[in-house]
């Protein structure tokens, strides 16, 4: 699964990077993220994903193919 | 004049995303233009009065401009401009949805939205949205419900460059800390939100 991040994730994260574990849906992959970088935790828990240029919710099953944007909270404007 | 005649070309339209044409943008009925073929992201300053300039119609007797500037200051530090970054896609398509669904909510004549990405000096526009409707009172209510909406929903966000040589991601939306869902906010517009 390819995992892109911006903004303030990239203070955490890097900008894209892959991931070889099972997730089946955003509540694993937030676990599987805190679990590489615990300092990442309360912003990921803000944050919406999307995939295929869509928001996605907690209900979505990922699959291994997905690359899954991850989405801090809007501060544009 | 015809409506489509009192268009300019889209070539003619200066300061959007590099390399991009710009399309102008106007009732679908009058203008075959579409207003999702704005680019709603640009990486060049935004040309606020070439955009002003071309946003007319001859159905409109409102046109309401806003235009986003960077502040030279950020919780009592000194700022030297902004970074904005964006999830383009989606940013793009949420964008041109608002304005779609503006258009319609408002009988707008013209909508238009370009936010910038990339380094942005103080006193630069950061967003402009552009409204015309026949009567004022649909335009700058549209105009404020399209920014509200960019500034709560889209993937954008900005990086605060501090004269102290500091930076900081910020501003960010929190409307989870009251709705308890990201993908609920709480809009300026909403009249339960108003004073």
């Amino acid at each position: 699964m390819k995992i892109h991040v911006y903004a303030g994730l990239k203070d955490y994260f890097q900008a894209e990077f892959e991931l070889r574990e099972e997730i089946a849906n955003t509540d694993e992959l937030r676990a599987v993220l805190v679990g590489i970088n615990g300092n990442a935790g309360p912003l990921l828990s803000t944050c919406r994903f999307a995939v295929e240029e869509g928001f996605i919710d907690k209900n979505f099953k990922l699959n291994a193919h997905d690359t899954v944007v991850i989405i801090p909270p809007s501060s544009g404007g | 004049m015809t409506p489509s005649s009192s268009y300019p070309q889209a070539a003619e339209v200066s300061g959007a995303s590099a390399g991009a044409p710009v399309h102008p943008v106007g009732d679908a009925a009058v203008n075959p233009a579409h207003p999702s073929d704005i680019p709603a992201l640009s990486a060049e300053p935004l040309d606020v009065v070439g955009l002003l300039s071309r946003a007319h119609h001859p159905g409109a007797g409102a046109v309401v401009l806003f235009s986003g500037e960077v502040r030279d200051s950020n919780k009592g530090q000194a700022v030297l401009g902004l970074e904005y970054e964006a999830y383009g896609p989606l940013a793009e398509k949420l964008i041109g949805e608002i304005l779609a669904e503006a258009r319609g909510k408002w009988q707008l004549h013209i909508a238009v939205a370009q936010h910038r990405v990339g380094r942005v000096a103080v006193g630069d526009s950061a967003v402009v949205v552009i409204t015309a409707s026949a009567h004022r009172s649909e335009a700058y209510a549209a105009n404020r419900y399209i920014i509200d909406r960019i500034k709560h929903e889209a993937p954008i966000w900005k990086c605060e460059h501090y004269a102290d040589g500091t930076k900081e991601w910020g501003n960010n939306c929190n409307c989870h800390t009251v709705t308890g869902d990201i993908h609920k906010h709480i809009y300026e517009t909403d009249p339960k939100h108003q004073p």
